[in-house]
């Protein structure tokens, strides 16, 4: 049995710990090991937070959509956005440190979201960007 | 527990500062680390210990802002150091092939004892 929730974001910032809180709820509920729901929010975090800051560059107010489903042992993400066309999946990997020096700050998100997850899949489809993220657990 | 789902305390073990963190540390509240640390950092502390062992999980915001305040500390000759790095936590650190990044400590005990 298919269950789903569905949230609709704003691109705020201030948005994100609704959307550990829904997921924490629902994770809980669809009885999801605890260890793949904190993947999982590490996973909303980097993928909510980038779309927040760069998928409207003109600014304005905007909102996006992430769905969370359980189903057969996987966790299904789906984020859908109207921002201008990225494929996360096409971030550079982060720059590595030269001996004895530290990394630069940024640009580990999509990093990690690679590791924490079994499926990474994106497609533009009109004026959408659609990423969809599948965690096994089971 | 703040709205924001990190908690920061701050207290004293002999010369170090102990910063406490206990939640979350993701991109709605790792600005709150940052002006934590530059606030310590600026006001002339030269030992502060972070201490993770309350840290649910962190994302990569944490991880900059970690960054960002190990280089500030440098140029302040000070020193910034993580304690309680452990389970999940450690793991984030690791796929950001960060471990060798930060000055880590083992425990809170281990820390202040290297530290003091």
């Amino acid at each position: 049995m298919l269950r789903s929730i569905e949230l609709t974001v704003r691109n705020d910032l201030a948005d994100l710990p609704a959307i550990h809180d829904a997921w924490e709820r629902f994770g809980a509920e669809q009885q999801v090991p605890a260890s793949v729901v904190v993947d999982l929010q590490v996973v909303l975090d980097e993928v909510a937070s980038n779309i927040i800051k760069y998928a409207w560059p003109e600014g304005g107010s905007h909102n996006f959509m992430i769905r969370l489903a359980v189903c057969d042992g996987a966790v299904e993400v789906e984020v859908i956005d109207d921002g201008r066309p990225y494929d996360p999946r096409e971030a550079p990997a982060p720059v590595q440190a030269a001996p004895g020096s530290r990394p630069p700050p940024g640009g580990r998100g999509i990093h990690l979201v690679r590791q924490l997850v079994d499926r990474f899949d994106y497609e533009r489809t009109g004026a959408e960007n659609r990423v969809r993220l599948t965690k096994r657990f089971a | 527990m703040t709205t924001s789902g990190l908690k920061i305390a701050q207290g004293r073990s002999g010369a170090v500062c102990v910063v406490t963190l206990t939640g979350r540390i993701d991109n709605s509240n790792a600005k709150d680390v940052i002006a934590e640390l530059d606030a310590l950092i600026g006001s002339g502390e030269k030992n502060i210990l972070l201490d993770l062992a309350g840290v649910l999980y962190l994302t990569s915001a944490a991880f900059r802002a970690l960054l960002v305040a190990t280089d500030q500390a440098e140029r302040n000759e000070a020193r910034l150091a993580l304690c309680s790095v452990t389970g999940h936590v450690r793991d984030l650190f690791e796929m950001g092939g960060l471990l060798d990044s930060f000055t880590i400590l083992g425990s809170r005990d281990e820390a202040l004892a290297r530290l003091s």
